[in-house]
């Protein structure tokens, strides 16, 4: 994957989503669209050819789990790469977003670091699976 | 079969049926009363402390990343006002050297100053850059602390709602179709940990916590 690639932000608050927004464009990603929960990150997944998801869990209508389910669960998305980007710290809570599908999972508050390093190694098990 | 009442105890038929519907009012005030009361019970025993708790977490949240942003700030003004000192002192002598009134000497001088100038203003610049970037990382306590708050929110909206139910019944009036939300349900139960509230489940501390679970996993 090139940094051409196109993120979606998944947050409810909008700071967080221009936080990460920034983050990526200083590690060259330009291409990232936002939304504020999961009712309106699906319809954006479905038709806006994006090549990697970055969502919160806790979010008021569609939550990042239901929303993770939901991409699973759509042939055309099935594969995408998502990220959990959330506070939720609860081991039931990670072990339920593992089985669901996620391909990386940081915790609030989190660094640029450690944004980076679960974006890269998600895209390293995708170039080499 | 019961024995029919005495005849001489009909008049007082309506009287009886009054009396017991006065105390099956009595007992379902009383029942009602007591679930509120149970759960008034419960939110200041358990959850009021919590929730004062989780504001005194979102004061110290607050506090970190004001003081983290404000410490970024100064730390970034010298380098920032250094590379503006330079570049104005580096101006004079290249307007100059432009209008070509620089003799050899300063023209050589001119040249080691850029050189030193342009290597200072990079890593300066590399300095203001990387704490903009923690400056933009320390804002993700609104989130945090908006978690948080919107739990507290929930519980007094609830409080309330009990209270106001209580008075009702204290006056004699039914109770409504509140609903009350047992303990640790809604929006409080999600969220940021916060320390000193104990979470009813496991938790990881932190991302080391997070990556050794997934590779447990094996993820």
């Amino acid at each position: 994957m090139s940094k051409e690639m196109k993120f979606l932000v998944v947050d409810d608050y909008s700071t967080m989503r221009r936080i990460v927004k920034n983050l990526l464009h200083d590690l060259g990603y330009a291409q990232v669209q936002e939304a504020d929960d999961g009712n309106t990150a699906l319809p954006m997944l479905k038709t806006g050819g994006f090549d990697f998801l970055i969502t919160d869990w806790n979010m008021p209508g569609m939550p990042g789990l239901d929303l993770l389910k939901a991409v699973r669960s759509d042939d055309k998305l099935a594969k995408l790469p998502v990220l959990m980007l959330t506070a939720e710290a609860k081991r039931e809570q990670i072990v339920e977003a593992a089985q669901a599908g996620v391909n990386g999972y940081v915790i609030k508050p989190f660094t640029a670091a450690t944004l980076k390093e679960k974006i890269d190694k998600i895209l390293e098990s995708r170039a080499s699976g | 079969m019961s024995d029919p009442l005495p005849r001489e105890d009909a008049p007082r038929i309506p009287e009886l049926m009054e009396e017991l519907h006065d105390l099956t009012c009595n007992l379902r005030s009383a029942l009602e009363r007591f679930r509120f009361d149970a759960r008034l019970n419960d939110l200041a025993e358990k959850e009021m402390p919590d929730a004062r708790q989780r504001l005194s977490h979102v004061l110290k949240l607050t506090d970190e990343a004001a003081h983290r942003t404000l410490d970024l700030v100064e730390q970034s003004c010298p380098p920032a006002e250094r590379t503006a000192r330079e570049a104005a002192e580096l101006a004079e002598s290249w307007t100059r050297f432009r209008a070509r009134n620089i003799s050899v000497e300063e023209f050589r001088a001119l040249l080691t100053r850029m050189d030193s100038f342009l290597a200072c203003a990079r890593t300066d610049s590399d300095t203001v850059r990387a704490n903009l970037a923690q400056v933009l990382l320390a804002q993700g306590y609104q989130d945090l602390t908006g978690q948080i708050i919107r739990g507290v929110m929930t519980l007094v909206s609830e409080v309330e709602t009990t209270l106001a139910e209580l008075t009702r019944l204290a006056r004699g009036e039914p109770a409504t179709d509140a609903s009350l939300a047992p303990a640790g349900e809604g929006r409080r139960d999600v969220g940021p940990v916060v320390p000193g509230v104990n979470p009813q489940v496991a938790v990881v501390s932190d991302q080391q916590g997070v990556d050794d679970l997934l590779s447990d996993l094996g993820m």
